[in-house]
């Protein structure tokens, strides 16, 4: 008994292992595998919302059958045995109740987790391709609500089977004991149900248009807050305070006009069923005068008609259900269509060994086994956009773009292993919620002493005294607690820590004062040193620490060497327009009325350094 | 510093005391639908009335045109009810519309009325959890559950009263599940917030990890950290699931408990009246009617229970909104005005927590129309010293004084018109472009707007635009570049026309290139004004007329750039290694 209750009540844990790997032809499809899915669920479910369904169909039947007892005799040993007999069915009723609505919850529940599985995994894997093609909001809305509506159509299923179930059984027991009622009642039900399944439509409709204003509000309210500071510091409350209140007052009316259908659709419910409730006691009741049938079943009929609302409500919920769903179904789909920027395809080259050099064709940027370098542009975002092509980001976007490790393409590399051994820290990095230690050693390999290693390296002592429990310590989402440039050194501090073969950094220090700046540089390069490492800035106090410095003018390496090399080339020597160029860009300011100012400087600046030399 | 911590969180009587009042400021429509769903319900009534009439007709033998009558009224009564309804439903939704609406609109206007130091302490995140979590979550109890439980209330009541009016004594029989009911509801409803509130909780994480995963594809797959990802993912599902598991496991009581007193209640109704029907006390008629009330008292009580829960849970929720009006001010105004533009701090201290000074007693004048630039390393208090030279907080010792008057004794929109922060955050709010520079001054037109732009070199890029100052921007809308973002909020600066200006790395977030050229557009602007700038970067020093080093909540080393570099301190070790000598 006990084996059997563990299995009827116990729910499966999720989420599983694997969610597996669905159709995405259409909606349909997606809803009908998962459907199959978990089809054991689902009949389990649907067996208990039959009985229990069944059970309480048969009320009514007591009912009667006790109101002619008790007319005909009182309460004698008839009437406490059909008593005794409803409370039986009843109880099953009850059981089979409680029980069901444990499968329908599990059945809801696979189904919605499965698919934000489905969602997160499509997510993990995409690269920047899934912010290319949707918005991040719409990719969150599908795991907050999409896959909730499509889970809500394996809730519902087996109350409403069993209740169609039902609706056959009340049918039956009335045509035996008058065909007339039974008719009308066979008839009658399906009309009311399609009549308030017509308002279901203009309903949605108004609903939805209430929830964009209501998601347009949130924005405006949330971009208050976030704006706040800002706010605050200059004025103007009272413009953003009227125009919260306003959207608000649209959003209102939008759920006024929603108030319209709703109640309309309510008074139906009441309407429609009530009149079918009376035709049918009229009709029991013409019956009942000519003796046809009891006093008793009189009652029943009532009851009958009554209970028969039920299964007209979860038709009409079933059908604002469903039609939900397959719009969920259908957004769902198009997150999990988002193909991967990098690695959709499988690897058609053999891994080239360690100590090799990495080359963008494109600019001629190569980076040589063991060297510290720094790219340079007067446009930081085209030595960024070489920095972020050698990590190859984008297999369809680099197909004119080669890179090559050791001659061979990096796009035709297993992208598992490449990314083991060359990884690219962004200009604006994003950090993960979680234990910081966790968050920081992303290959689950450093010690204690790694970790603060790559904290001093990337002089983030201070972060560890801001965080309640140092190293230990909570981050928050998105590392919202942080400041900028705490944030730009712990993911320094987590890229160093990959310790891959070729390190790229993308301003790794562009959010720090110079006194830490020049801490960083120090130690970074001294930690790099003799390791393949590139680091794009224009900032001296890192120049001035790396192996070789290239420089990079519209898009290809125009010359090359150490900052001090090409500080000091004159302009008249080979390569020394390049490297007063170069001069220009690192100097401080690229705007022309300054660069006599600048010129005079470094001219100053080189005199100076002859006359020590 | 910037933890969240600092909001309050209203108790359970100034929680009530709120409600109150608001129910209090809408009592005519609160009135109005109570009356109409008593009318309705008690239309809902009439049915089982006519059943037990026509049981006791048909049992002492009646004609079918009795039936027929007693039916038609049936039929208008439900013709009725359904006609009230629909009047009632629809008041009863507009009514928690409006309600809803109001909440939300004074609570916006708390916030954007919270005391300048509290909204730079308190850090944005909690702040934006109750505009859209909390908010969120009170608004099904408010838009659906007050008129909802208005509704419940009512039909419980008068269906109760009226089977008492049918026989009080058959009626009795409809007691006999209110003990198990009141129980099994009572153990449910302890339980119920904090595990539905795990359940919202556990969702709410599993969004905050799809963002995270989503706003960082690429560093995710840069670091080649998919897999911890999705693992992170399955993590928050499993929470998800164990929280469901909970609810539901309460419900698992919750139902048979329920469901067992309504069993209970007709088939005592049925026993008992069988008996008092056999004793000549009562008819079976009525005996019907009783039985069919007693089914009709399903609906209501699950709505209360429903209901009850949902709006424990929106409690809380209220609470921490109501908790955002108790934060006290931070200032009170007074009227006495400045003299002069001279600002002036003296012996000024700031402790976040009570008895670690970060600033010990810094004195600091500002000469009319100079340029200041604080330096010094992260930590050394710099930019807590410039939220005070601006008036932000008030410092826990000393003062900083404008003409005479403490900073925090001016009026808020004076104080602006006098010193002014610009901070690293730069914020494009939802709107128009013009929208958002007219937030330093309302009143401007097109063409001042223009020149402010013109003044930060941004009026070119604006004009490019095809709908140039009306171009839609912030979140959803044209996507400004930082740069711009910046020149937008200095431009503001320009139209707020203060006579000092605190910079608090106001560019550091830009690439190195925007910086300088923003920084150049800034030193043509801000011509005329005293300039307090909190600076990294190390040529913004080289421009001002004195540099102030800070170091541990002390000024090290003041005066100008050359005089510093020769007295070969601090500044000058890191000058020249800027200047690579």
């Amino acid at each position: 008994m006990s084996v059997v209750l563990r299995t009827v009540l116990v729910v499966r844990s999720l989420p599983l292992a694997d969610p597996g790997t669905p159709p995405l032809r259409g909606p349909l499809t997606l809803l009908l595998w998962l459907a199959r899915k978990q089809v054991r669920v689902l009949l389990v479910a649907m067996l208990f919302g039959v009985v229990g369904f069944t059970c309480s169909a048969f009320q009514p039947f007591f009912l009667g059958r006790i109101i002619d007892s008790a007319s005909a005799s009182g309460l004698d040993r008839t009437t406490w045995s059909w008593a005794g007999l409803m409370l039986g069915v009843g109880l099953v009723w009850i059981a089979a109740n409680a029980i069901g609505h444990r499968w329908d919850i599990a059945a809801w529940m696979q189904a919605a987790f499965r698919t934000s599985q489905l969602v997160t995994r499509t997510v993990s894997r995409s690269g920047h391709n899934i912010t290319k093609e949707l918005p991040t909001g719409e990719v969150v809305s599908s795991v907050a609500n999409d896959t909730m509506r499509i889970g809500e159509i394996f809730g519902i299923a087996a109350q409403t089977i069993g209740s169609i179930a039902t609706y056959g059984i009340v049918v039956v027991l009335m045509l035996n004991q008058s065909f007339t009622l039974g008719l009308v009642i066979a008839l009658g039900l399906p009309v009311v149900a399609a009549i308030l399944a017509l308002l279901v439509k203009p309903l949605q409709k108004r609903q939805k248009e209430q929830r964009d204003a209501q998601g347009r509000l949130t924005t405006l309210g949330a971009d208050t807050v976030s704006g706040l500071r800002v706010l605050r510091g200059i004025g103007g409350e009272k413009v953003f305070t009227g125009r919260y209140r306003t959207q608000s007052q649209k959003v209102r009316q939008t759920g006024v006009d929603v108030a319209g259908t709703q109640s309309v659709l309510d008074a139906l419910q009441i309407l429609l069923p009530g009149l079918f409730i009376a035709l049918v006691v009229y009709l029991g009741a013409v019956e009942a005068i000519a003796g046809r049938i009891t006093t008793g079943q009189l009652v029943a009929f009532y009851g009958y008609a009554s209970f028969l609302s039920w299964p007209v409500h979860l038709l009409v919920q079933s059908v604002n259900v469903v039609t939900k769903a397959h719009v969920a179904a259908g957004k769902v789909i198009k997150v999990l269509q988002v193909v991967p920027a990098t690695g959709a395809d499988a690897s058609t080259a053999e891994m080239p060994p360690a100590d090799v050099p990495l080359v963008d064709e494109t600019s001629g940027v190569t980076l040589r086994p063991g060297r510290v370098v720094a790219l340079v542009s007067a446009d930081p975002d085209e030595s960024a956009d070489v920095a972020i092509r050698m990590g190859r980001f984008d297999d369809a976007g680099e197909v004119g773009t080669p890179v090559t490790l050791g001659g061979v393409r990096l796009a035709e590399l297993d992208k598992d292993e490449l990314r083991e051994r060359i990884v690219v820290a962004d200009a604006t990095p994003s950090l993960f919620s979680g234990r910081l230690a966790g968050e920081l050693d992303v290959r689950d390999s450093a010690n204690a002493e790694a970790l603060l290693r790559a904290m001093h390296i990337a002089d983030a002592h201070d972060v560890l005294d801001s965080l309640p429990d140092g190293i230990d310590g909570e981050i928050p989402e998105k590392g919202r607690s942080l400041s900028g440039g705490q944030r730009q050194r712990v993911a320094l501090a987590r890229a160093l820590l990959t310790d891959p073969e070729i390190l790229m950094l993308i301003e790794p220090t562009s959010a720090v004062d110079a006194h830490t700046e020049a801490r960083i540089a120090q130690r970074l390069t001294d930690w790099r040193r003799g390791r393949t490492t590139l680091i794009v800035t224009a900032s001296p106090l890192v120049l001035d620490h790396v192996d070789d410095v290239i420089f990079l003018e519209d898009g290809s390496v125009v010359t090359h060497g150490t900052h001090r090399e090409l500080l000091d080339l004159p302009t008249t020597a080979e390569g020394g327009r390049e490297a007063a160029r170069y001069r220009r860009v690192v100097g401080r300011s690229l705007d022309d009325d300054l660069d006599l100012e600048l010129d005079e400087l470094l001219d100053t600046a080189n005199a100076q350094e002859g006359g020590t030399a | 510093m910037s933890t969240g911590k600092i909001l309050p969180i209203a108790d359970a009587a100034e929680t009530w005391r709120y409600t109150r009042g608001l129910l209090a400021r809408h009592r005519a429509p609160l009135v109005v639908i109570t009356v109409a769903n008593t009318v309705a319900a008690v239309a809902g009534l009439v049915g089982p009335l006519v059943l037990g009439k026509l049981v006791d007709a048909v049992i002492d033998g009646t004609t079918v045109e009795v039936a027929r009558n007693l039916v038609l009224v049936a039929a208008a009564a439900v013709v009725l009810q359904a006609l009230i309804t629909r009047f009632a439903q629809r008041r009863a939704m507009v009514f928690g519309e409006t309600v809803f609406a109001d909440m939300r609109e004074e609570f916006v206007e708390t916030v954007t009325a919270l005391p300048l130091s509290t909204v730079e302490t308190a850090g944005t995140g909690d702040l934006i959890a109750r505009t859209t979590r909390d908010v969120g979550r009170i608004q099904n109890a408010v838009r659906f559950g007050v008129p909802r439980l208005v509704i419940a209330v009512v039909t419980l009541v008068l269906t109760v009263v009226m089977s008492m009016i049918v026989s009080p004594l058959v009626a009795l029989g409809m007691f006999v599940g209110v003990p198990v009911l009141v129980t099994v509801a009572r153990w449910y409803l302890k339980r119920a917030t904090p595990a539905y509130q795990r359940e919202s909780a556990a969702y709410a994480r599993l969004d905050g990890t799809v963002t995270e995963s989503v706003e960082g594809a690429r560093t995710i797959d840069a670091l080649r950290i998919g897999r911890r990802r999705t693992t992170r993912g399955d993590e928050d599902l499993h929470e998800a699931f164990e929280a469901e598991l909970g609810t539901l496991n309460l419900r698992t009581v919750l139902f048979p408990g329920v469901d067992f007193a309504f069993m209970l209640a007709p088939i005592t109704v049925l026993v008992w009246g069988a008996f008092l029907a056999s004793e000549g006390t009562v008819t079976i008629g009525m005996v019907a009617t009783v039985v069919m009330y007693a089914y009709q008292l399903q609906g209501p009580i699950w709505e209360l229970i429903f209901w009850l829960d949902e709006i424990q849970v929106a409690a809380t929720s209220l609470s921490r909104i109501i908790g955002v009006r108790l934060v006290p001010a931070d200032r009170t105004a007074g009227d006495a005005v400045p003299v002069d533009e001279e600002v002036r701090g003296v012996d000024v201290r700031y402790a976040y927590r009570a008895g670690t000074d970060v600033l010990h007693g810094i004195d600091l004048d500002l000469r009319v129309g100079e340029r200041l630039a604080i330096v010094g390393p992260s930590g050394s208090g710099k930019s807590t010293l410039g939220r005070m030279l601006a008036g932000i907080h008030p410092p826990t010792g000393g003062t900083v004084k404008v003409g005479g008057v403490p900073l925090v004794d001016l009026p808020l929109e004076d104080l602006r018109k006098h010193v002014a922060l610009v901070t690293q955050e730069h914020h494009v709010f939802v709107g128009s472009l013009a929208e958002n520079l007219r937030l330093a001054k309302i009143d401007a037109g097109d063409d001042e707007l223009m020149d402010a732009l013109r003044a930060v070199d941004a009026h070119g890029w604006v004009e490019s635009l095809d709908d140039g100052l009306a171009t839609e921007v912030g979140s959803g809308g044209y996507k400004l570049t930082p740069a711009q973002a910046q020149q937008i909020a200095l431009a503001r600066l320009v139209l707020l026309d203060p006579h000092t200006l605190v910079l608090d790395e106001a560019t550091s977030l830009l690439d190195p290139r925007a910086a300088r050229h923003l920084e150049r557009s800034l030193n043509a602007v801000l011509e005329g004004r005293t300039v307090v700038a909190i600076a990294h970067r190390l040529h913004t020093a080289h421009d001002a007329d004195r540099v102030a080093v800070l170091d541990g909540g002390r000024i090290t080393e003041i005066g100008p750039h050359d005089e510093l570099v020769a007295a070969g301190g601090e500044y000058a070790k890191l000058w020249h290694s800027w200047q690579h000598e």
